[in-house]
């Protein structure tokens, strides 16, 4: 038997009997039946203390069976804060309780209660506002004590599986209550497209608990009826087990069921959320076996969980004389019903309950809960009589009992109207706040809007459903009527709080707030509730407020003399429900990019390294001989033969009548004249005149230029091509290409010979083809784009592809050059080679404010022609003084260190330039690099200060580069 | 066609971003278009046809597709003979299976049809020229889309729903007509979407960035597990349509 403490049935709805399920909590060996919340089985097995509370480590239990609340939080193996009340148990999960020192029966955290003086509301602010040393002893304590569960830091962490799951609605309906379901069906037979949201394990809400007549019979027939009509509707998706956590902008809904967050987007929605039911103030309210009357008629009816076996019922409602008879079917005795109407209706419900023999103690309240040993669960309670609003007379009886059920009134779960920025108004003939204006597309049904009466929400449903289906575009026939007695008044106590001279009567659960906190912080100067809400942190707690935001507003209200009228409940943000990280993160999409060639370089035992959202390989070897390697490939590609793989490299193909014109003005130097079949620089400046990308331009034909761009800038280079024809309507047409083009760089002095064994339809002689050459030829019997261009400084030619054939491209280069030792080569060479040359990298060598002028590279700027993107702006710093220029240099002393990036350049003290790159070449065996330095310095042989690391100076050398091969025989042999 | 044999998709010059992967789940390729497509699967105890009607996906990127961009693009195609209609994000069926999806008012992207031939883009291909000197006619440019766009299709019943998992555009039947294409982003990453059914059978394809196919794979390898959705080769969509 899953606990001494179980129900038959036909309580327990929502368990399987013929499926035990055991787990273990603090230890213990615990069994309950699937379906069983984890707090269901734990009060089951009689098991009531779950939690400890936050500040005073006061035992804690059930409170509402709804996941409203932090009383139930406990660590469910290696996840911390789980509500108990809402997570099913599953086979082997180790359960422990939190936020105790020592052991979870014997905290000796508790003791804290006893310096509750010495930790008054407003802690923080009094202890550290001008005391801020006291903050180095308090802070490992409060540490200790904040969180509540634990992360194992030393856990081996993975990522458990989130995703996400968009869907689609014409109506969301938010709550499978009552009022939800009749929205639904009204919205659903108008013709919408109809998502029904719900917490519970099934759609129903108060229908499957809650006693709307005395023989119980009325909820249950209308739920199966409701349900029945909802299965039969093909248009209305179901989703149970669900939460709604916010309502934002066009009806952005996120709900989250289980480990995935849809992402639930909807014409119009209906907030048919209900309400929360809201607790009394009394001494010892927050101990276990004190609940609300609904929270015990969820445990009896879904559980078939006997939470106690004598109860006292707080009631001020019919409600709670519902949950007497309830009790009394579950076969648990009812001491009493002290109810705090002095009047109490007679009506079915109530004459029921005197018929039935119970005690009502009418015009009174719950002075004080009594508890046993270590307050683990109530023994009984002192009822005392009400002399006016929150004092008690003297007098009054004390009951044996070890369970009192809260049924005083409630409070709409109106978090998802907040969040959407519906405007409340206090009623005062309910004593509750209703939505006064709702925004657009966005209705109220059931009890949410004041609908309580069980015919009431259910024709508040179908007239919001049939609103909504009608504001996404559907319904016909006339508009249901909105009920005419919304039953809501005489449900909600208007001062349900009972302060006690020996405090424990607590307002916020959550964060350990007692009445008096409150008034103290009232009196501390923070009287108006959200300035409150912060000092006290009163509704800041997990539940954000569900029940204890009310009250402060009426005890805010009431110390102030304000009217609740002007007055609103704090701000409820979302989320209305804690969400996980998990959630928010889902299934991580992280797009990567692979050029053909990709798998190649992994057999070949590349290091790859991200370049955007590329891979490509930095070298060809193990990590612990990075160095050596580089050195290898650098001199493969100055001795032999090299391969790179430049897929990434952007680009672009512009076509068109105007395409030369086109370049003209997108780049700094002159096409028109550029020969077919020839290949020039391009350097491209932003309007301030700042370098942005550099590249090539290919003539293919005289309408047809193929221009490469960085890796890094090509979608910024295409989005300005685009952006600037647009306002140009040159005949030109833009593509961006780089994708579809895999490419090679074949580098080095062999690297003619081995092309030649591949190349077909092309004259590869030095005369025939030039350095800066171009051709389309095949290479290997691929169609290919070849180019001769020298960015390492050697023979080479560029060959580029169709993307779904450069693997082959590779591998028939790689079998070519076998002879002549061809040897792959990655970025890190690639690197060192174009620096021993003294190419420039644009974002590394120039920055968001290089000028041509700065990087010395007038020769790329065209003088004779009228425009370019950014001429104006370089016209203009031609005319003004330098401020720093861009120098190739080598060190005074070559045996010093070499600097590294970013290392600055000082003229005195003076901070003037910064390393751009440097590296010890291989080729010329000594250090090399550029580096912006003062306009004074930037001749050769000028010598300036380079502050390295440790903060010593070095000395550079302005250098004329190119370093290597300065007449650039090499690269056009 | 070659034969099916345990042909290495390596052995040709034109090769899918994942033939890696389909080679290790076990496919049976067989040569089209120059590049190894895979056919079946025939370690498979379900059939493929069944798993496709469910939740099936394939990797068609070795079929023939291209494109055409500019001014003049459409003129150009419908006087080749193609039936393009005035809407964009439509994509329409040509009398040989292929699909003209037209992306904008002057781009089309062409699909071949399941069989592969290439006759209508090679066609195509082969007769849009470079413009002799003088008054020049409006007719757009080719697009190399063969190569800039991985091509994989997702099929069954499960699909629509398969999708909203990766992507934010409501794809379901009711909402997204046959010949519908979305320009939107899946798994985070541009791509394009067209519903094109097989037969009866419920039936996207997906278009996106060939740099990126193995990723994109992967995410979708990972959205259709939780249909029982599994890899299927080109001979069962083709089953399909019959």
């Amino acid at each position: 038997m899953a606990g001494m403490y179980r129900l038959s049935a036909p309580f327990g709805a929502w368990i399987d009997r013929g499926k035990p399920v055991a787990f273990t909590f603090e230890g213990k060996h615990i069994e309950g039946f699937e379906g069983d919340t984890i707090a269901s089985a734990l009060l089951a097995n009689g098991q009531t203390m779950i939690s400890r509370s936050f500040k005073y480590h006061r035992p804690r239990s059930a409170l509402t069976m709804a996941g409203q609340d932090s009383n139930t939080l406990v660590q469910v193996g290696d996840e911390p804060n789980c509500l108990a009340d809402k997570r099913r148990i599953e086979p082997g999960l180790k359960i422990e309780g939190q936020n105790y020192v020592g052991s979870f029966e014997d905290d000796k955290g508790r003791f804290t209660e006893l310096v509750e003086r010495f930790l008054p509301v407003g802690f923080y602010y009094k202890s550290f506002h001008e005391k801020k040393s006291s903050w180095t002893a308090w802070e490992p304590i409060i540490r200790r004590m904040a969180g509540l569960g634990k992360a194992d830091l030393e856990a081996d962490f993975h990522h458990s599986y989130y995703d996400k799951q968009y869907l689609f609605a014409d109506v969301a309906v938010i709550g499978g209550g009552p009022a939800g379901m009749a929205a639904a069906l009204s919205a659903a037979e108008g013709g919408a497209e109809v998502v029904l949201v719900d917490e519970g394990a099934e759609i129903g809400g108060s229908l499957w608990y809650a006693r709307f007549n005395v023989d119980g019979t009325h909820g249950s027939l209308t739920r199966a009826e409701l349900e029945s009509a909802i299965e039969a509707k093909r248009n209305i998706h179901v989703l149970n087990e669900a939460v709604c956590t916010g309502l934002f902008a066009d009806n952005w809904l996120p709900v989250i069921k289980g480990n995935r967050l849809h992402k639930l987007r909807a014409k119009s929605v209906v907030v048919a959320t209900g309400s929360i039911e809201q607790p009394a103030v009394f001494r010892n309210n927050d101990l276990p076996g004190v609940m609300f009357a609904s929270a015990a008629q969820r445990l009896v009816r879904l559980y078939g969980v006997r939470p106690g076996s004598r109860a006292i019922i707080l009631a001020a409602n019919d409600d709670g004389y519902g949950a007497a008879l309830e009790m009394l079917d579950a076969g648990i005795s009812v001491a009493a019903i002290v109810d705090l109407r002095r009047a109490v209706p007679a009506n079915e419900m109530t004459q029921a309950v005197r018929r039935a023999g119970i005690d009502v103690i009418a015009g009174h309240a719950i002075k004080e809960a009594l508890a046993g040993p270590g307050k683990m669960r109530i023994t009984g309670a002192v009822a005392a009589p009400i002399a006016g609003d929150g004092k008690l007379g003297d007098g009054g009886r004390s009951l044996d009992c070890d369970l009192i059920l809260m049924a005083v009134g409630y409070s709409p779960a109106a978090h998802l109207l907040h969040h959407a920025g519906t405007k409340f108004a206090y009623d005062e003939a309910s004593h509750m706040y209703r939505p006064e204006t709702l925004p657009p597309h966005v209705f109220a049904a059931g009890s949410v809007n004041q609908a309580y009466a069980l015919d009431a929400a259910l024709a508040d449903g179908k007239r919001a459903g049939w609103l909504a289906a009608r504001d996404a575009g559907h319904a016909g026939g006339a508009e249901p009527a909105a009920p005419v007695d919304l039953g809501c008044e005489g449900v909600t106590h208007p001062w349900p709080i009972f302060p006690h001279e020996k405090g424990m009567d607590f307002v916020d659960f959550d964060e350990d707030l007692k009445y008096k906190d409150l008034i103290n912080g009232i009196a501390d100067g923070y009287d108006n509730v959200e300035l409150l809400k912060r000092y006290s942190t009163v509704g800041m707690g997990p539940s954000q407020g569900k029940h204890s935001a009310v009250a402060a507003v009426r005890i805010v209200a009431r110390e102030t003399g304000e009217s609740l009228h002007r007055m609103s409940v704090t701000t409820q943000r979302p989320p209305y429900t804690p969400e996980k990280f998990g959630h928010m993160a889902g299934r991580v999409f992280e797009p990567e990019r692979r050029t053909a060639m990709h798998h190649r370089h992994l057999e070949l035992g590349a290091q790859m390294m991200p370049a955007g959202l590329w891979w490509r390989p930095a070298f060809y070897g193990s990590k612990s001989e990075r160095d050596k390697t580089i050195r290898e490939e650098v001199q493969a590609v100055r001795t032999c033969v090299g391969l790179i793989d430049v897929s990434t490299l952007g680009g672009l193909d512009v076509r068109g009548p105007d395409a030369a014109e086109f370049l003209n003005r997108m780049y700094t130097f002159a096409y028109a004249k550029q020969q077919v079949g020839r290949c020039r620089y391009v350097l491209m400046t932003d309007n301030a005149g700042v370098i942005t990308d550099d590249g090539v331009a290919v003539r293919f034909h005289d309408e047809h230029f193929y221009v490469t761009a960085t890796t890094s800038g090509v979608d910024a280079v295409y989005r300005q091509m685009l952006w600037w024809n647009a306002q140009w309507r040159l005949d030109v047409d833009v593509a961006n290409v780089t994708a579809a083009y895999a490419g090679v760089n074949i580098a080095g002095p062999k690297s003619r010979e081995i092309m030649k064994r591949v190349c077909s339809g092309v004259d590869l002689s030095a005369a025939a083809f030039p350095y800066m050459g171009a051709a389309i030829a095949e290479v290997a019997g691929i169609p290919a784009r070849i180019m001769r261009v020298g960015f390492v400084g050697e023979l080479g030619y560029e060959v580029h592809v169709p993307a779904s054939q450069g693997e082959a491209l590779w591998d028939a280069l790689m079998a070519a050059g076998g002879l002549e030792g061809i040897r792959p080569f990655g970025v890190e060479a690639q690197r060192v080679l174009r620096l021993e040359k003294g190419h420039i990298i644009v974002s590394q060598d120039t920055d968001g404010l290089t000028s041509v002028w700065e990087a010395d590279m007038a020769w790329a700027v065209a003088k004779s022609k009228p425009f370019f993107v950014g001429g104006r702006s370089a016209e203009i710093q031609a005319r003004k003084p330098l401020t720093r220029k861009l120098v190739g240099f080598t060190l005074a002393n070559d045996s010093d260190p070499c600097p590294e990036e970013c290392h600055l350049v000082l003229k005195g003290e003076e901070i003037v330039g910064r390393v751009t790159s440097a590296v010890r070449s291989p080729s010329l065996n000594k250090v090399v690099g550029l580096a912006y330095v003062h306009p004074s310095d930037g001749e050769p042989g000028k010598l300036f200060d380079i502050k390295i690391d440790g903060g010593r100076r070095i000395k550079g050398v302005v250098t004329k580069y190119p370093f290597y091969d300065p007449d650039n025989k090499r690269q056009e042999m | 066609m070659a034969s099916l044999t345990n042909l290495d998709p390596a052995t040709l010059k034109r090769r899918s971003f994942i033939y890696r992967k389909l080679a290790a789940a076990g496919a049976e390729f067989a040569e089209l278009n120059g590049g190894a497509v895979a056919m079946r699967y025939p370690a498979r105890a379900e059939s493929e046809a069944v798993t496709a009607r469910r939740m099936g996906l394939a990797d068609l990127s070795v079929l023939p597709h291209g494109g055409f961009k500019g001014r003049g693009t459409v003129e150009w195609l419908t006087a080749q003979g193609l039936a393009i209609g005035a809407d964009s994000n439509k994509a329409y069926a040509q009398s040989g299976g292929e699909l003209a999806a037209r992306l904008a008012p002057t781009e089309i992207f062409l699909l071949d049809s399941l069989q592969g031939t290439g006759h209508l883009i090679g066609k195509l291909n082969a007769t849009w020229q470079w413009s002799p000197s003088g008054p020049r006619p409006q007719q757009g440019y080719p697009m190399p889309r063969q190569d800039s766009h991985a091509w994989f299709m997702a099929t069954g019943e499960k699909s629509a729903e398969m999708f909203s998992k990766i992507c934010g555009v409501d794809l379901r039947p009711r909402h997204c007509p046959v010949g519908t294409i979305a320009q939107t982003s899946v798994a985070k990453m541009n791509a394009i979407v067209i519903r094109a059914d097989l037969g009866g059978t419920l039936a996207y394809h997906l278009l996106a960035d060939i740099a990126s196919a193995e990723y994109l794979w992967t995410c979708m390898e990972d959205a259709v597990a939780e249909y029982d959705g599994r890899i299927v080769g080109l001979a069962a969509l083709r089953s399909l349509q019959s």
